[in-house]
């Protein structure tokens, strides 16, 4: 199986579980046939880019997403939309490269949302730079608290 | 004089011909020709600015007469003359190195969240909708689509994309990212970044990047409408424009009035871009090397 397609299935193991879970949980819940440190690998390889986090409990490690599947998607699009005005860099090109106030507002909001004792995503992205879109008060970090 | 021609030459080039061009009209009938038109200038106001550095202190010397041709003069004349002309060209150089570096890696970084996000059930679906590119669908309540260029391209919607558009709109919203991606636009796009980030004040280099910025977006525009229909093009523009946006706004009055490029707009704009860095070079580069080049066999 492919590397993508193999991360993409135990971020949904661990976007959907409740609590933070250990290797062995994630492995059990994938129902694949795979070695155990093929999904400790893939655990590692998901922590390092930011979008998991490592927790220890005990001798084991938990791990959890970093954040919500919604707020990493907004923040995606975010990226996307932020390349523009001064900021402009080419690295993404949208089709349309502003959003009306009431979209962005849900952008800002689906980046806000989700259990509270998640960080907004821009802490996994430190790249993320500052959105400029009608209406919209620059930086996901300088919103209202959630 | 040469200097003083080649130092003309890039004030007007990096001033009052940008100004004129970005509010012109007539470049988005040919927005490919376009394109070579406004890389001419750049590059040519570019090469006059460099031009002019390089030889006026040469010119100086030898307006000087022989006996001050020597020693300190002659070094402080070269020291200046190279400082300036290398100040431009390094500038350029940097902010390009660095631009590159830190778009690839944001790029990287994009590639590989879109991957991790990706709804593979629904992009499973219209992948083979005529997409070279890899398709990745975001789920998010806000229509939107983009595309991540390089070696490993990706192009990307929301599902709320998905969900507004029909077929056709959405088959000319894929062919339009498409084109963005096969003729690296980024690239195109990538040389005005830099030449306004190295030159942000001087210049008029950020209408020139903003005018290009548009004319690669109707350029792909175009390539959505002839691969599916001006009507397709239209309910797209429409299903994303955000009210009040002017490029959006631009861009749908010219796909809705069905414009197509007249043949001789295109080549008198090709013949111009030419023009621009030929005429220079033949009337006064070359006048002044066939000059300074035996005067500096001379003067060694």
């Amino acid at each position: 199986m492919a590397l993508g397609e193999l991360e993409r299935a135990v971020m949904a193991q661990l976007w959907a579980a409740p609590a933070p879970l250990t290797v062995r949980e994630v492995h059990d819940r994938l129902e694949r046939e795979l070695a155990y440190t093929t999904v400790m690998t893939v655990l590692g390889r998901l922590a390092k880019k930011g979008v998991v986090r490592q927790e220890r409990d005990g001798k084991a490690y938990r791990y959890t997403a970093a954040s919500t599947r919604e707020q990493l998607a907004a923040s995606l699009m975010l990226d996307a939309l932020g390349d523009v005005g001064e900021d402009r860099t080419a690295a993404l090109v949208a089709f349309v490269d502003q959003v009306g106030p009431e979209e962005a507002a849900a952008l800002r909001a689906a980046l806000q949302a989700g259990p509270g004792a998640v960080p907004p995503p821009a802490a996994a992205m430190p790249e993320v730079p500052q959105p400029r879109t009608d209406g919209m008060p620059s930086g996901p970090e300088r919103g209202p608290e959630s | 004089m040469a200097s003083v021609w080649l130092a003309a030459l890039a004030l007007v080039l990096a001033g009052p011909v940008p100004s004129v061009l970005a509010r012109a009209q007539w470049p988005q009938r040919v927005p490919r020709a376009a394109i070579v038109l406004w890389q001419a200038i750049a590059l040519a106001a570019v090469l006059a600015a460099v031009g002019s550095a390089l030889a006026a202190p040469e010119e100086l010397l030898r307006a000087l007469g022989p006996e001050q041709r020597q020693g300190t003069t002659m070094v402080v004349a070269v020291a200046i003359a190279a400082i300036l002309a290398g100040l431009i060209v390094l500038r350029l150089l940097g902010v390009l190195v660095l631009l590159a570096v830190r778009t690839r890696r944001r790029r990287a970084r994009h590639r590989d969240m879109v991957d991790l996000l990706d709804r593979a059930e629904r992009s499973a679906l219209i992948g083979g909708g005529g997409a070279k590119s890899v398709l990745r669908v975001l789920d998010g309540a806000v229509p939107f689509a983009y595309c991540v260029p390089g070696r490993a391209p990706r192009v990307v919607v929301t599902e709320a994309a998905l969900d507004t558009l029909d077929a056709d709109e959405l088959r000319a919203v894929l062919a339009h990212e498409q084109a963005h991606l096969d003729a690296r636009h980024d690239l195109v796009r990538e040389g005005f970044v830099a030449l306004h980030q190295a030159f942000p004040v001087l210049a008029r280099s950020r209408q020139a990047r903003d005018a290009v910025g548009m004319l690669l977006e109707m350029l792909a525009d175009d390539a959505g409408r002839s691969r599916c229909s001006d009507t397709a093009m239209a309910g797209a523009l429409e299903a994303f424009g955000a009210a009040g946006d002017t490029e959006v706004g631009a861009r749908l009055a010219r796909v809705r009035a069905q414009a197509c490029g007249s043949r001789a707009l295109a080549t008198g704009t090709y013949l111009a871009a030419a023009a621009v860095v030929v005429v220079p070079t033949v009337a006064v580069v070359i006048p002044w090397l066939a000059v300074a080049l035996p005067a500096a066999g001379v003067l060694r």
